[in-house]
């Protein structure tokens, strides 16, 4: 038997299921023994899957099944985990933040209900996964990019209302939102911004409508639940081209990243780049056992040779330029003249690439077309185990530095290679460190876990936040965001006593507890 | 007379044979084609042939080359199959019943294995 959530009683829980397979049906209630219910546990994490077991999966078809299943849940005070397609890899998964709580699984709602050619949006359930919307646009031969994560499994939905980050111009997730639908904690239905309006003619094209913009407040949050969203689609282009450039030496990462700034943030550069270090690169191609079979971080001369063997640097840099050919070649010799100044940098098109992985998926991901191949990455250890440390920098070249020597460093010392990237947005840096380990390795997946627990107290110190984290440290994290005497986390807490009064929905997502939780609030 | 009777029941049966085999085929036809969408929808990324198919790298060191591409492996039944997509391996996550039925198990085992047939 599953574990049943804190303070609620095995009679509870049966009377909710009870009402809930009313709802959705006997199938679309998993609960109990249910063999099917271990596929919603976290099976990449440095945590032990029991932590996050749910006691029960129910899986509504329409915002009206929502309604009634938040109405009945807190009728019977049973907290409700919810997932869209449950592909958060490296951050949870499926999983729920506590053992017990029900999981709310919104997969099954799944459709793509509008899209619009003329003004190039989309209003999408959340359940549709990136696959899906891309599939769906080709299928009707539309001339509308999507924006994929690197996880093509992943939804669209989910992955911008937890803030997630793409790789053509409309990288940035949530800045291409625009109107949401929410149910809220006692079955209240919401359209946010214009779709408040009856007959409204402006859901997906204006985002704030009229009053405070609120659509924030139901991402990286549990004061909602987001049954519909609307996402801006980017216009096929005339033309594109992804080019890729190598640097040599670890030391060129802050030069690197000194040229990088003005390019972005006079939009020169008009896509979400990338700036990959070695391993990253190289890992999505060859597992690690190919150049070194020892312990501890792979040495210098072995990554020497394999940066060799794969024409890779030590740092490659990844953009895309869209528009009128002449145009696309006009900007690049900008870009080439000041990145020449940087002694060794290698200039790669897609016809000097041909065959290699990690530039063909990165050059389709910025076409907007989905895939996995990054996740050929777990294969560099084989062991199953990842989880991402996610700070943000200033896309400075100190920072980048900073940032990357640090959390080098203690990888190093606990034994781990350092595999990262700077994804650049704009202004910010989302510097994404790939943590991974053999889970079927007990003391390699604990000094995992302690390693990502050091980095996130370094970084704060540092004064570095992630922007995003793993189930199994989200109060660490929320309590690293604590100036004031950790107002903002305080005001998140009075936001969720008066929309969700009794604690039902995802409570300690991102650190926000219901009053009535032993483990929080945090003070 | 006798042999007008034996003539119209050979016509009968024929037809009734002709129409079950057909139905028969419109089915398997059917279920291939839900195989195929469960497997481009929720396999591919992973497990086609070549480069870039994180899955298929795996599964060519794990298991060898012959191996490593699930298309026309008539070694892995429903019960595996199922076992896997369930229960994730390794690297490979679980996959729900909200997002693949059993149904759709057991349509992208008979896609997967009538691919060799085709070869």
């Amino acid at each position: 038997m599953s574990a049943l959530p804190e303070g609620v009683s095995a009679e509870q829980m049966r009377d909710a299921l009870a009402e809930m397979r009313g709802v959705v049906g006997d199938a679309w209630v998993i609960s109990g023994e249910n063999p099917l219910l271990r596929a919603y546990r976290d099976t990449l994490s440095t945590a032990p899957e029991e932590a996050s077991m749910p006691s029960a999966a129910v899986c509504p078809a329409s915002t009206e099944d929502v309604q009634r299943i938040v109405v009945i849940a807190n009728t019977h005070r049973v907290p409700l985990w919810t997932i869209s397609t449950g592909k958060n890899f490296a951050y949870g998964g499926p999983a729920p933040r506590t053992a017990g709580q029900i999981v709310l699984d919104l997969k099954r709602m799944n459709r793509v209900l509008e899209v619009n050619t003329d003004l190039a949006y989309a209003l999408v359930e959340p359940g549709v996964s990136y696959f899906q919307l891309y599939d769906h646009l080709r299928e009707r031969k539309l001339r509308l990019w999507i924006d994929p994560a690197a996880n093509g499994l992943g939804g669209v939905v989910g992955n911008t209302l937890d803030h997630g980050v793409g790789y053509t111009p409309y990288g940035d997730h949530l800045m291409m939102q625009c109107g949401m639908e929410v149910v809220l904690a006692d079955g209240t239905l919401v359209r946010t911004g214009m779709g408040a309006l009856p007959n409204t003619k402006s859901w997906q094209i204006f985002k704030f409508g009229f009053g405070p913009w609120i659509d924030g407040l139901f991402t990286q949050s549990n004061f909602g639940v987001v049954t519909k969203m609307g996402i801006w689609l980017m216009p096929e282009p005339p033309a594109s081209m992804p080019f890729m450039i190598t640097f040599e030496k670890e030391d060129d990462l802050e030069r690197v990243i000194e040229i990088v700034r003005p390019l972005k943030v006079n939009m020169v550069i008009p896509n979400a780049a990338f700036t990959v270090d070695l391993l990253w690169e190289a890992g999505v191609a060859v597992t690690r056992n190919q150049y070194f079979t020892g312990k501890g971080p792979m040495p210098d001369s072995h990554r020497r040779k394999m940066a060799a063997d794969l024409r890779l640097g030590a740092w490659n840099f990844y953009a895309a330029l869209y528009g009128l050919p002449e145009v696309i070649d006009a900007t690049f010799e900008i870009i080439r003249g000041a990145f020449s100044s940087v002694p060794g940098a290698k200039v790669y098109f897609e016809k000097d690439r041909v065959g290699d992985p990690s530039f063909e998926y990165r050059a389709q991901l910025m076409r907007g077309i989905p895939n996995l191949t990054e996740f050929g990455l777990l294969n560099w250890v084989g062991g199953g185990g990842h989880i991402n440390f996610s700070p943000i920098s200033p896309t400075l070249g100190s920072d980048a530095t900073k940032q990357y020597r640090m959390i080098q460093k203690t990888c190093h010392e606990f034994g781990f290679d350092y595999i990262g990237e700077f994804a650049v947005g704009w202004r910010d840096m989302h510097h994404i460190l790939m943590l991974m380990f053999d889970r079927r390795d007990a003391a390699e997946t604990k000094r995992a876990h302690e390693c990502f627990a050091r980095l996130i107290d370094e970084a704060a110190a540092e004064g570095y936040g992630e922007y995003r984290t793993n189930l199994a440290f989200m109060d660490q994290v929320a309590r690293t965001y604590g100036a004031n005497g950790g107002s903002l986390l305080k005001l998140q807490q009075r936001i969720k006593r008066a929309l969700d009064p009794n604690g039902i929905l995802a409570p300690g997502k991102n650190g926000i507890w219901p009053l009535t939780a032993k483990e929080g609030p945090p003070t | 007379m006798n042999e007008g009777r034996r003539m119209l029941r050979f016509v009968t049966l024929t037809a009734v044979a002709l129409a079950s085999a057909h139905a028969s085929l419109a089915a398997e036809d059917t279920d291939l084609k839900r195989g195929k969408a469960v497997y481009q929808e929720n396999c591919a990324a992973c497990h086609d042939p070549g480069p870039g198919h994180p899955g298929t790298q795996m599964l060519a060191v794990k298991k060898g080359k012959e191996l490593a591409v699930l298309i026309g492996r008539t070694d892995l039944g429903v019960d595996l199959v199922r076992a896997v997509v369930r229960g994730g391996l390794i690297e490979m996550p679980p996959f729900r019943p909200s997002e693949v039925s059993d149904a759709d198990i057991e349509a992208l085992v008979k896609f997967i294995h009538t691919k060799r047939d085709e070869k």
